[in-house]
This record gives C-alpha cells, structure tokens and sequence, in this order.
C-alpha cells in the first residue's frame, strides 16, 4: 500500500470509469474502510454519484465490503490488487484464444465485460450478439461445449454466493459444471423470452487459473532459452503432473516419480519438439535439467527410479534476479550491473574488494557503487571494530543485498513506470480530444454507409473531411498511444513475476 | 570530549583521509550547484525497443475496446453536466444523447450488493417491526409473571425474617432478572429506531438542520 501504489489504481480507475469512480476509489484506498456518508462527506460529492461509483466498483471486484457495527450499513475497502487487474485483461483473452479457440475468447470477453452473470444470459447473448455473423459462424451448441470445457478446465468458475442479509457476506461456493439444455436456450432465443431459463449461478472468470498458467508459460519458456525444446517440454509434464499431486501454488511440489514421467513422454503427443529424442534421452536432460536449470526442478530421492520437485518459489526468486539484472544494467549500464552481481555471489563485501575483483578503476568503481546505494539496488551494513583501533578506520561498512527490500523498491519502480504511461496516454488523448472524436465519427459514417452501399464517391467525400494534416497527426497520436499501451502490457508482465515472488513468505 | 575542536561539525565532519576513502579528492567536493535538477533529466540510455508482434497488437486492440465498452456503459460514472452559460445549437442533441444514457442503470446481482446499493433502498426499508409488547396477552402474561414474584418475595421476607443476608442477595438477584429483561426490550426497540432514522437517505442533509438549531434569537 504504498504511494505509487495509489497513483497507479487512481489513472487506471480514471482511464476506465471515469473521474467520479476515480475519486471514490482514491479517497477508500488513502483512508481504507469506510462507509459511505464518510465518502460522501471527504469527496464531497452527491451520494447519488457515489452510490453509482460503489456499484460499479463492487460489480468489478475492485472494492470489497463487510458489515460496519450498525449491521444495516456497509464498510467499503479497495482492492488494489484487482484494479491492477484490469491491465491484464487483454493477456486473459489472449490466452484462452491460444488455448480454446475464438468462441472461448468471446464467452471470456462478455463474462469480463459483465463481471458476473448466469450461464444461459451468457450464452444466450453471445449467440445473439453473432447471430448476422456469417463469418465466424457461432452456433449455439458449439457456444456450449466451449462453456462446459473452459469451466471445466476451471478458467471460469461460480461466483461467491450471498446470504440474505441487509449487507450479505459473500461465501464462495465449489464450481460444478452445469448440464445446460440447448432447446430451452433457442427457444429462449427465438421467444425473447430469458427470464425463463435463467438460473441463480452466476459465474465469473478465475484470474488464478489464468495465473497458473502464465507462470506454466513463464517457467516453460526459460528452459527452453536455457536449453532447448525437448527440456522444455520435459518442464511442461513435470508441471503438469505438479497439478495431479500438489497445491497449485506450493514453494515445492510433491516428488514425481521418473516412471510417471516416463509415461507421460510416451502419451505426449507435441509437434513442436523430437519425441523420440527426449524418449531415448530423458535421463539425461533430466540430468541437465537439475543441473543447468536454474534450480527450477531437483533430484529428492532414488525411490521409483530417481523423484523430481518443482520448486515454484526458488523459480519466482531466479527469474527475479534476472529482471534485476536487467533492470540495473539498463538503468545505470553493464559496469554497474558487475558490481551488482559481485556483491550477489560474494553476499557480503568491502568497499576495498569491490574494486579488487570488480576490475574496475578506483573512482569510477565508488561512483557507480554509491549510485546502486542511491537507487536501493544495494544496502550498507556497518560493523564496529574494536575501540582500540584509531580513529581512521571507525567501521567496515559492508555491502550486500537484501534481496526482498530490492524487489519491493524494483515493484515501485514499476508501478511509478505504469503511472507515467497511463498519465501521459491520458495527457495525449486530452490534447486531441477533438481529432480523435472527429475520426471516430468519420469512421461511423463511413462504416454505415458502407453497410447501407452507397456510391464510392460519396464515401470518399466524406473520408476527405480529414485533412492531410489531421491525418498525419492521427497517425503520430496513435502510434503514441499504441507504444504507452504495449509498454503497459509490459510492465504488467514484470509486475507479474514480482507477485509471484512475494506470494512466498519470505 | 571526543571530538578534538576540529570543525562546529562535531563527528558530521570528515577528516582529508576520510574523505579520500570515499574517492573525493582535493577540491573536488567543492562543486555545489544551486540549480534545481532538471524536471525531465535526460536519459542517459535509449530504452530498448518494445517488442511489437501480433500478440501486442492483438492485446492493445482488445484493451481499447474493452475500455470503449466501459465508457459507452453505465459502469462509467458521468459528472453533473456543467454549463458556461453560452447557449449552443447542440446543447439539444448532446442532452438527448446524455439523457438516453443517464436512464440506464448498471446491471448488477443485486442480492450480491449491500442493501444501500440497491435501487430503491429507501422504499425496501420501511418494514415495521412489531413491538413485543403490543400485543395484549403477552403483556398481560407478563404482568402476572411480575405479580407472582412480588408475592414469592414478600412471602420469602415473612418466613425468614432472621437471614437478611442471603435474603437480601435474592432480592438482588431478581432485581437484576427484572432489569436484564428490560433493558433488553430497551435495546431491541432502540435498534429498530435507530436504524429507521439512519436511514433517511442524507440527501436533504444541510438543507433544514441549521435553521432548525439555531432557534431564534433574540
């Protein structure tokens, strides 16, 4: 709960809902709980518009409540966390489409526009939503299958059901996958008639599961860089059986027998990697894999041919010191980033040997040091010596790395990073507020005189009313606004490995 | 005592060895600027390239549109129209098109939100709650009930005249009985009360009050 913090979750509930939610959820995350005649009170706002902003936000997640000791009124608190969220959207969507297909990515779409909602609203709207659309050619009952298969796969789940209460406590509730009848649902269709066929489950989509995966890919990918393909695969089966045997977030998971994995290999059945290679040698990149795998997997035991674990947290911390690296080497350049990693393997080291084995000139050595010291990649730990000795050398001052105090300071770094982007994405649209809208209206006309098939010529007309000019500075805007938005996706990812760092208790 | 006159510093000072310990030299650390930094300082090193594939793109689109979404949806909270004063011949269309939008009401599981979100809280609430002691048997059970005590006491007073103690913390006993029992109806009644005024909705909240408590002056 830090200061960057709250700038950050303050633009990012500007950017999506505006200024009045933006000031309601800055006001609940500065003074944390609070009911809402406070709220009104501090923003000074009418309650009407507070009321609206509370709704929004509970309807999103993004703000929790419990009953204040009067029972009858609530306490609203802000979930930072979640509001950060919403910039990880995008990468939901996109891995449901890698995974399921174009149907799951629009059930997904339409669930996290609404935040929660039954089944059959879900399905019935979709369809009715593509219905015209030949292209893409949704049928219901494919629509479906979809549903059962990612609920299934747990990337959707049931929503915490409420009890009766004046402000109701939310219990979740275990997912279970629904039988849903496919002729009640056209039927519904084709009547207008939905009142009908709506249960009382409602279900919303589970960013755990999609987290899981990200950190799947994550740790996938880094041994397919550091080795190859077929270690890579191998990393996938041993994650995969993680599932079978452990909790999904365990710092290490249950051992997994070779022979298990063995026959996992033999099943798999991957395009992307030689099959036959990784059967004949799976010993030995499991060997390589222990050893040259950055302690994401070890040998525990003989027992069932040799037992493997994964350990999830020795990964987050691994895969943090490389984003450290980086981090060092492109703020302060690759001398610098030496000194850091000197101090990393000696963990605790003089002034004097940091020059020594460094390598580095005198001064620029101590330069480069004391602006580590200043930026809070590193810390100073000082010794007394005896009182005996003079007065030149009062103290050793030590410098190491204290490695959650770095990644708390690498975290601000990025939510202050975030800040700036959405800030100036925000700035840049204010300034061509106007041109913007105009494009966007141009681009409506067009598009319903297109659909309505009116003469090229008339279309041209009106696409003209753009001027050269405003077309070029459309173009700059946009691909602007393009690069603040990738860098966003960027820093989420970043953000996303620190999480999982601090997720282990430390 | 320990620090030997060098300096008003005290111990803050550093000594000429000290300070080439820490790499300044002779005349070096004498370079103060007064200017304030710079507010954009320039960078020292081109960040690297964002990577741009498919993916990104694909990602950046969506995020648009979701927050397109967003905005077009009553989720998106629109401030109280302000005016200049300047009547404009869109003023028309721009309040048509506010007041379509201003209608709809964000869709939401209501049994999941508390009561005071819920539309038309104020009209759900008034729900009388029915007093115990309204209802004319109950009370006048009740009344026995008390009667029949009064009597077992003053009995217990005659038989035992000699044992004022123990009788006595009898007394206090059903004293307390007595007391409990009321003071719990007290509550029950102050609950409903208080709830009931609490929730007046606020909305008139410094319109009248002020007058009122002044009073007159004289």
């Amino acid at each position: 709960m830090s200061h960057q913090l709250g700038r950050v979750v303050s633009e990012i509930l500007h950017q999506y809902f505006g200024e009045i939610v933006q000031k309601v959820g800055h006001d609940l995350f500065i003074y944390g709980t609070k009911p809402i005649p406070m709220i009104v009170k501090t923003t000074g706002l009418p309650r009407k518009q507070v009321v609206d902003s509370l709704r929004t936000l509970v309807k999103f997640d993004l703000v929790s409540f419990e009953p204040s000791f009067n029972e009858v009124v609530a306490d609203y608190k802000l979930n930072p966390d979640n509001v950060l969220l919403l910039i990880r959207y995008p990468r939901y969507l996109l891995q449901i489409k890698t995974k399921f297909g174009s149907e799951a990515e629009i059930l997904v779409e339409e669930l996290l526009q609404q935040a929660s909602c039954t089944a059959s609203f879900l399905l019935v709207t979709v369809a009715a939503k593509y219905k015209d659309d030949k292209k893409k050619n949704i049928t219901l009952v494919k629509l479906r299958d979809v549903f059962i298969s990612i609920a299934t796969a747990r990337y959707i789940q049931q929503a915490p059901v409420a009890d009766k209460s004046e402000v109701p406590s939310l219990e979740p509730v275990a997912t279970i996958v629904p039988d849903i009848d496919i002729r009640q649902l056209a039927q519904a269709i084709a009547t207008d008639t939905l009142a009908d066929v709506s249960d009382n489950i409602y279900w919303k989509v589970n960013f755990d599961r999609f987290h899981q995966d990200f950190r799947d890919d994550i740790m996938v990918k880094a041994i397919t860089r550091r080795i190859d393909e077929n270690a890579g695969e191998l990393m996938h089966l041993l994650l995969q059986n993680m599932y079978l045997t452990s909790a999904e977030w365990a710092a290490e998971s249950n051992p997994t027998p070779v022979l298990d994995l063995r026959d996992a290999v033999d099943r798999a059945d991957r395009t992307d990697c030689d099959r036959n290679l990784l059967q004949q040698y799976m010993d030995h990149y499991l060997r390589v894999l222990e050893e040259n795998g950055a302690g994401f997997v070890v040998r525990v035991g003989e027992a069932g041919g040799g037992q493997y674990v994964v350990r999830g947290r020795d990964a987050a911390t691994q895969l943090l010191l490389a984003a450290l690296d980086h981090t060092v080497t492109e703020r302060l350049g690759s001398k610098a980033a030496r000194i850091f990693r000197l101090i990393r393997t000696k963990k605790y080291i003089e002034e004097d040997d940091i020059q020594k084995h460094a390598m580095l000139p005198n001064k620029e050595c101590k330069e480069l040091t004391y602006k580590l010291l200043e930026e809070h990649f590193i810390s100073i730990q000082p010794m007394r010596k005896a009182a005996s000795s003079g007065a030149m050398a009062k103290a050793v001052y030590l410098y190491h790395i204290k490695l959650h105090d770095v990644a708390q300071s690498l975290r601000e770094m990025c939510y202050r990073a975030l800040h700036n982007t959405l800030r100036r994405a925000q700035h840049t649209r204010a300034a061509h507020a106007r041109l913007l809208d105009k494009q966007r209206r141009v681009r409506t006309i067009v598009h319903t005189m297109r659909v309505r098939g009116e003469p090229q010529q008339h279309i041209d007309d009106v696409e003209e009313t753009l001027t050269p000019p405003e077309l070029s500075t459309l173009k700059d805007v946009e691909a602007r606004l393009k690069q603040l938005s990738a860098a966003q996706l960027a820093l989420d990812k970043n953000l996303f490995i620190l999480n999982w760092y601090f997720m282990y208790p430390h | 005592m320990g620090s030997r006159g060098r300096g008003r510093g005290g111990g803050l000072s550093f000594t000429h060895e000290q300070l080439q310990s820490f790499g300044i030299n002779r005349g070096e650390n004498t370079a103060t600027t007064l200017a304030p930094p710079p507010l954009f300082p320039k960078l020292e090193a081109k960040p690297l390239p964002l990577n741009c594939d498919a993916a990104t793109d694909y990602m950046v689109i969506v995020k648009d549109q979701f927050i397109e979404y967003l905005h077009e949806s009553p989720a998106y909270v629109k401030p109280n129209t302000r005016t200049d004063g300047i009547e404009r011949y869109s003023d028309k269309y721009k309040q048509l098109a506010l007041d379509a939008k201003r209608g709809k009401v964000l869709d939401c599981v209501w049994e999941n939100m508390p009561a005071e979100l819920r539309p038309q809280a104020n009209r759900i609430r008034i729900t009388s709650r029915k007093r115990k002691l309204d209802d004319a048997n109950v009370l006048s059970k009740k009344l026995q009930t008390l009667e029949k005590k009064e009597t077992l006491d003053e009995n217990n007073a005659t038989e035992n005249k000699d044992e004022n103690t123990v009788k006595k913390e009898n007394e206090n006993e059903d004293d307390e009985e007595l007391e409990d029992e009321e003071e719990q109806e007290y509550e029950i009644d102050e609950g409903t009360d208080y709830a009931n005024n609490y929730f007046d909705n606020g909305e008139d909240y410094d319109e009248e009050d002020d007058n009122l408590d002044d009073g007159p002056v004289y």
